[in-house]
C-alpha cells in the first residue's frame, strides 16, 4: 500500500506491543492524497497533520487536516472506528505558484460548525488564514514578503486567543501577528522592545497599529519549533545553533535554556503539566529537560538519525498523586464509549502503575519521538528515576548552572575579521528607554551584518562551554533513557506524530498518514469495512 | 555544471524567475483567487560568475586575505580538484602547506606543486577568478600511473594517495629520520588508512592535523582473554544505511562484531583460531576528522561498482560517541568545514564538487565555477530518501574540524 516494493527491504511494522498492550496499524485508516499515490519525496517540505473537532451533526466531528507537496486536504476524520473514504475531501487546496504550504494550525478556540480559522505558513514566508469549512474569505499576511522571505516552520495561534498567531521561519526570526490588523504597503521598521544576550525581540514603529506586532530575533540560524506550554505563560524554541530556550511570553524574560549534544534542535515539547520539556534534533537524542531545575536531566538514544518529532502521550501519563483510584481496572476504560469527555490534565490510568500496586506515589510520563530513520520510538521515565540518578563517576557533577554565558567575547575569530571596526557587543548593554535609539541601530538596516556576527560569536562561545555543565552534560552524568519500543514504521522519513485518546497518528514525507489504534480501541471490524469501501 | 545550478538557488525557489508566481495560489477552493501584483525583486543571479560571487558575498563583507578561485578541469580531474579545495579550506592544513613554500626546496615534488598552488590561489591580486591546476595534475600523472589518464578518479583514493606521499616527503626531508620509512599508500576503502609499522616514523604535520588513533579491542569467546592493539588513521570509511545520520554511521563502525568461521581469530593465550568479538573504537580523537562514506560497492550481478545514494545526514556540529574509555577530550566539539560531493551513479563516472565553510559562510566549487550557498542548501547533499534513484548528488567526504575553545 505505502511506496513501492523495494526488494529486500526491511520490514515495516504493522503493530507493536508496550507494556500497556498492542497497538495496531488500521490499514483502512489510512489517509493521503485521494489517488494514493505518494508524492515524490525528494521534496523537502515535510507532512503535518492538524485536528479540529467541530461538532457539526454530520456524525463526524473530528477533521484531519495535511499538506502533501503542493496540496492541501481536509477530511473527515473517522479515527478507528471507520475507513478513511478518500473520495470526498471536504476541501481541497492546490497551490501553483512556487510557494507551497509547510506548516498549519487550527485556532481551538474559534472552532465551530459555521467556520474555523486555519493559518497555513508557506515555503516563501506567507501566512495565509482560511477556512475549509464555512469558505470565508481568506487573507494572506507578508504577501509582499517585506516582512519575511524565509519558510514557515512552525505556527500556532497564541493559546486562549480569537486572533493572535505566532510564525517562526527558518531566518531565526518568530513573528506575532494579529490577523484583524489591516496589512500595510511599506516594509516595517522595527524598534528594539526587549533584548537578551542571544535574542531580542523587536517591534514595529508604526504611528498607527501593524502587523507584525512583534517579531522576535532567536539565536542563530532557523528556528525550527516553538510550543507554548500547556499554562500558556511560557514559550520553549527549539533552534538550528542546538540550543532550546525558554521565555516568559508576556514578559519576553529568557526563564532557561539548554544544548543540544551537537547540532541544531529540531523539534520541543511540553509535559503534560509543565514540569518537564522533550527536545529532538541532530544528534539523534532525545534530551529531556526539567524546567523546575533548569538543567538537562535525561537523554535518550534509539533513533539512527535526526529526530524530527517529540510528543508526551498525556493519555498514558500519570500526573497526578496516584491515590485516586476512580477507576476500577483498564478493561473498564477501554470498552467504554468512545465519548468520554477526559482532557490530560485529568486522572487517566490507562497503564503506568496498574501494574506495580502501591508503590511511592511518582509522577511518571510517556512520550514518543519520530525521525527521519522512519522510525517511532516510545520512551517512559519518572520522576524517581531522574531524582535518584546518581553519575557513577566521583566528582561532582554539579558545575556552574547556566553558566555558559559568554561576556565579552574577547577572543575575535572569523567573524570578527569581518568587521574590524568591531561594535560592541550586544550583551552588556542596559536595556533602559534611554538607550533604545543605539539599540535599535544595531538592528536595523546595515549594522544587522554586525548584529549577526556579534550573535554568531556569542552563540559558538555559548556552544563550545556548555559542554560539562547543566546546559549540556556530559554523557555519563544524567540518566540514560531506554526507549520502550523502536519500531521502523514507514519507507520514507516521518514527519508527524500525535496522541489521541483512542489513537496514534503518524504521518511520513511521502503523504502517507496512518492510524495506530491503542489497546483495546480497534473499534471496527476489518472485513466489515473492508467490504464497504476503499478505492 | 548542472549540479551548481540546482545547488544556489535557495534562498528563493526555483521557478520564481520564469514564473512570476511567488504568490500564494490555490485553485479549487471556492473563493475568488489571490491575485497580487508582483512577485518581489531579489538581487539574484544564475550561474555567477566570479564578479558575482564577490556580489553576493558583499563586497564590504569579502573576507580580507581570502581567496576563492576555481580550477580548471583538465579532463576528469573534478576528483583532484575537489579535494584540493577541500584542503585548502582545512585552515591548518593550507597553514601548513603556504609555510612549506618557504622552506629551501630542493627538486620538484608533489608536494612542492602543492605549495606553488595553493600559493598560486593565495596571493592573487583579484579576489575571485580560475586558476588552471596544470603543474600539479601534470605531476600527479607522472607520479602515479592510476591517475595517468583521463578516467574519473575515486576522490577518496586520490585523497589518502596525496596525504600519505606529503607525509612520505615530509618524513623524508627531515634531516635527524635516519631510516627512510615509508608510509603505505592509502588501501581503497579499506579501513585504515595509516601506518602501523612497528618502528613507527617520526609523525609530521600530516599526521598532527589528521591522524587519530583506533583501538581494536578483541576478546576471546574461548578464553575470555582481551587483546587490545592499536591503530593510527588518517581517516575513517563508514559503511552506508538508508535514512541514518553519520552519527549513525560511525557508531556501526565501533559496534561489536563477532569473529567466527572462516574469520576466527588466531588467540596466542588458546594458541589456536578462536571465535572472538572485535570492537574499533576512537583512542586519540584528530584534529580534523575526515569521514569516508562508502557509497560504491561492487554489485556481483553487473561486475561493477555501483553507488549507495542512501539520505545520509550530517550535521554541521559533531562529538563522537564511539571513543574508548581512556580516550582524551573525547567530548571534543568538530565543526563541519568542506564536504566533498560525488554527484551521478558510481566511482568512475559522474562529477565531484565540494562545499565548503569559510568565514561563516558556505561556497560550493564546481571545477571552474565558485558560488556562494545557503547554509539550508547543505540538506540537497544528503542523499535520496527512496531507494530507486542510484544517482544522487550525495556527501562522499566530510571534514570536520575541531572547535578551539
Amino acid at each position: 500500500m505505502a511506496a513501492s516494493e523495494g526488494g529486500g527491504r526491511e520490514e515495516v511494522k504493522q503493530q507493536f506491543t508496550t507494556r500497556e498492550g498492542g497497538y495496531t496499524l488500521m490499514r483502512l485508516s489510512e489517509y493521503s492524497r485521494p489517488t494514493r499515490l505518494t508524492y515524490n519525496s525528494q521534496n523537502h517540505l515535510p507532512v503535518k497533520v492538524s485536528f479540529i473537532s467541530i461538532n457539526d451533526n454530520t456524525g463526524c466531528n473530528d477533521k484531519i487536516f495535511f499538506n502533501v507537496g503542493r496540496e492541501l486536504y481536509f477530511y473527515p476524520y473517522k479515527g478507528v472506528r471507520k475507513a478513511a473514504d478518500l473520495t470526498k475531501p471536504s476541501d481541497k487546496r492546490t497551490y501553483k505558484g512556487s510557494t507551497l504550504p509547510t506548516c498549519h494550525d487550527f485556532n481551538q478556540l474559534t472552532a465551530s460548525p459555521k467556520g474555523v480559522s486555519l493559518i497555513v505558513g508557506f515555503s516563501a514566508g506567507q501566512v495565509q488564514l482560511i477556512d475549509p469549512v464555512g469558505r470565508e474569505n481568506s487573507k494572506i499576511f507578508n504577501e509582499e514578503r517585506q516582512i519575511e522571505k524565509s519558510k514557515v516552520t512552525t505556527l500556532r495561534w497564541v493559546p486562549g486567543t480569537e486572533h493572535m498567531f505566532l510564525v517562526a521561519h527558518v531566518s531565526g526570526s518568530m513573528y506575532q501577528y494579529n490577523e484583524e490588523l489591516e496589512p500595510v504597503a511599506t516594509a516595517p521598521f522595527y524598534q528594539v522592545l526587549k533584548q537578551g544576550e542571544d535574542y531580542a525581540v523587536l517591534t514595529c514603529k508604526s504611528k498607527v497599529p501593524r502587523n507584525p506586532v512583534q517579531r522576535w530575533v532567536i539565536g542563530e540560524g532557523a528556528l525550527y519549533e516553538f510550543a507554548f506550554s500547556n499554562d500558556t505563560k511560557y514559550i520553549a524554541t527549539a533552534s538550528h545553533d542546538g540550543f532550546m530556550r525558554v521565555f516568559h511570553y508576556d514578559t519576553m524574560e529568557k526563564y532557561g535554556s539548554m544544548k543540544s549534544y551537537f547540532g541544531g534542535l529540531l523539534c520541543v515539547c511540553w509535559s503534560p503539566d509543565d514540569r518537564y520539556i522533550v527536545v529532538g534534533g541532530e544528534d539523534d537524542f532525545v534530551t529531556v529537560w526539567s524546567f523546575h531545575e533548569k538543567r538537562v536531566v535525561a537523554r535518550g538514544r534509539g533513533h539512527n538519525s535526526w529526530v524530527n518529532v517529540v510528543s508526551f502521550d498525556p493519555y498514558t501519563t500519570d500526573v497526578l498523586p496516584p491515590n485516586m483510584d476512580v477507576y476500577a481496572s483498564d478493561d473498564d476504560i477501554t470498552h467504554d464509549s468512545n465519548h468520554r469527555d477526559r482532557s490530560f490534565s485529568s486522572y487517566s490510568r490507562t497503564s503506568v502503575h496498574s501494574g506495580t500496586g502501591d508503590g511511592p506515589p511518582a509522577l511518571s510520563y510517556r512520550f514518543g519521538s519520530v525521525g527521519q530513520d522512519t522510525q517511532l520510538c516510545l520512551w517512559d521515565f519518572s520522576e524517581d528515576q531522574i531524582l535518584n540518578f546518581q553519575p557513577n563517576r566521583t566528582r561532582t557533577s554539579t558545575q556552574l548552572s547556566q553558566s555558559a554565558q559568554c561576556n565579552n567575547v574577547p577572543h575575535g575569530k572569523e567573524a570578527s575579521s569581518l568587521h574590524p571596526d568591531g561594535t560592541q557587543t550586544l550583551s552588556n548593554r542596559p536595556t533602559d528607554k534611554s538607550k533604545e535609539k543605539s539599540k535599535k541601530d544595531s538592528i536595523s538596516r546595515t549594522p544587522r551584518q554586525q548584529y549577526l556576527s556579534k550573535i554568531h560569536e556569542t552563540i559558538m562561545c555559548m556552544g563550545s562551554k556548555a559542554i560539562g555543565t547543566t546546559l549540556c552534560p556530559k554523557l555519563d552524568d544524567v540518566f540514560r533513557l531506554e526507549p520502550l519500543i523502536t519500531k521502523k514504521i514507514a519507507y520514507d522519513r516521518l514527519t508527524t506524530l500525535i496522541f489521541r485518546e483512542e489513537c496514534i497518528v503518524t504521518g511520513c514525507q511521502e503523504g502517507i498518514i496512518n492510524t495506530w489504534a491503542r489497546p483495546g480501541k480497534v473499534g471496527m471490524s476489518q472485513h466489515a469495512a473492508a467490504s464497504g469501501t476503499v478505492v | 555544471m548542472q549540479s551548481s545550478a540546482s545547488a544556489v538557488v535557495y534562498t528563493v525557489p526555483q521557478d520564481s524567475f520564469t514564473r512570476g508566481s511567488h504568490q500564494i495560489m490555490t485553485c479549487m477552493s471556492s473563493e475568488p483567487k489571490v491575485q497580487s501584483k508582483t512577485c518581489f525583486s531579489f538581487p539574484f543571479k544564475m550561474g555567477v560568475g566570479s564578479s558575482g560571487l564577490v556580489n553576493d558575498i558583499g563586497p564590504e563583507h569579502f573576507p580580507p586575505n581570502e581567496r576563492y578561485f576555481g580550477l580548471v578541469n583538465f579532463g576528469n580531474t573534478c576528483y583532484c580538484n575537489s579535494v584540493l579545495q577541500a584542503l585548502y579550506f582545512c585552515k591548518p592544513f593550507r597553514e601548513k602547506i603556504l609555510g612549506y613554500k618557504s622552506q629551501p626546496k630542493k627538486k620538484e615534488t608533489l608536494l612542492s606543486c602543492l605549495a606553488d598552488l595553493f600559493n598560486h590561489i593565495n596571493t592573487q591580486k583579484k579576489k575571485t577568478g580560475v586558476i588552471a591546476p596544470k603543474k600539479f595534475v601534470a605531476k600527479l600523472k607522472k607520479e602515479n600511473d592510476l591517475f595517468d589518464n583521463y578516467l574519473q578518479q575515486d576522490a577518496h583514493e586520490f585523497l589518502i594517495y596525496l596525504l600519505n606521499t606529503v607525509a612520505d616527503l615530509l618524513q623524508a626531508e627531515k634531516p635527524t629520520d635516519k631510516g627512510t620509512l615509508k608510509g603505505k599508500p592509502g588501501t581503497p576503502n579499506g579501513k585504515l588508512n595509516g601506518n602501523n609499522n612497528e618502528s613507527k616514523p617520526e609523525p609530521t604535520w600530516v599526521h598532527d592535523i589528521f591522524q587519530g588513533t583506533l583501538t581494536n579491542e578483541t576478546r576471546c569467546l574461548c578464553c575470555e582473554g582481551v587483546s587490545t592493539r592499536d591503530e593510527d588513521f588518517l581517516d575513517l570509511s563508514v559503511d552506508v544505511e538508508q535514512n541514518t545520520s553519520i552519527t549513525h554511521c560511525l557508531r556501526e563502525f565501533s559496534n561489536t562484531e563477532t569473529l567466527s568461521h572462516e574469520y576466527k581469530y588466531y588467540c596466542e593465550n588458546c594458541c589456536s583460531k578462536q571465535e572472538a568479538q572485535k570492537r574499533m573504537q576512537v583512542k586519540k580523537l584528530p584534529q580534523i576528522l575526515a569521514l569516508h562514506l562508502k557509497r560504491f560497492k561492487y554489485a556481483e550481478q553487473y561486475h561493477r561498482y555501483t553507488k549507495l545514494s542512501y539520505r545520509v545526514v550530517f550535521p554541521l556540529e559533531l562529538r563522537l560517541l564511539n571513543t574508548s574509555d581512556g580516550a582524551e577530550s573525547s567530548d571534543k566539539l568538530y565543526d563541519l568545514v568542506a564536504v566533498v560531493v560525488h554527484s551521478g551513479s558510481g566511482p568512475n563516472r559522474g562529477h565531484y564538487i565540494t562545499i565548503v565553510k569559510s568565514h561563516g559562510f558556505w561556497l560550493l566549487f564546481d571545477d571552474d565555477i565558485v558560488e556562494k550557498i545557503e547554509v539550508s542548501a547543505i540538506e540537497d547533499f544528503y542523499g535520496t530518501a527512496t531507494d530507486v534513484q542510484r544517482s544522487s548528488e550525495s556527501g562522499y567526504i566530510l571534514f570536520y574540524q575541531t572547535r578551539d575553545v
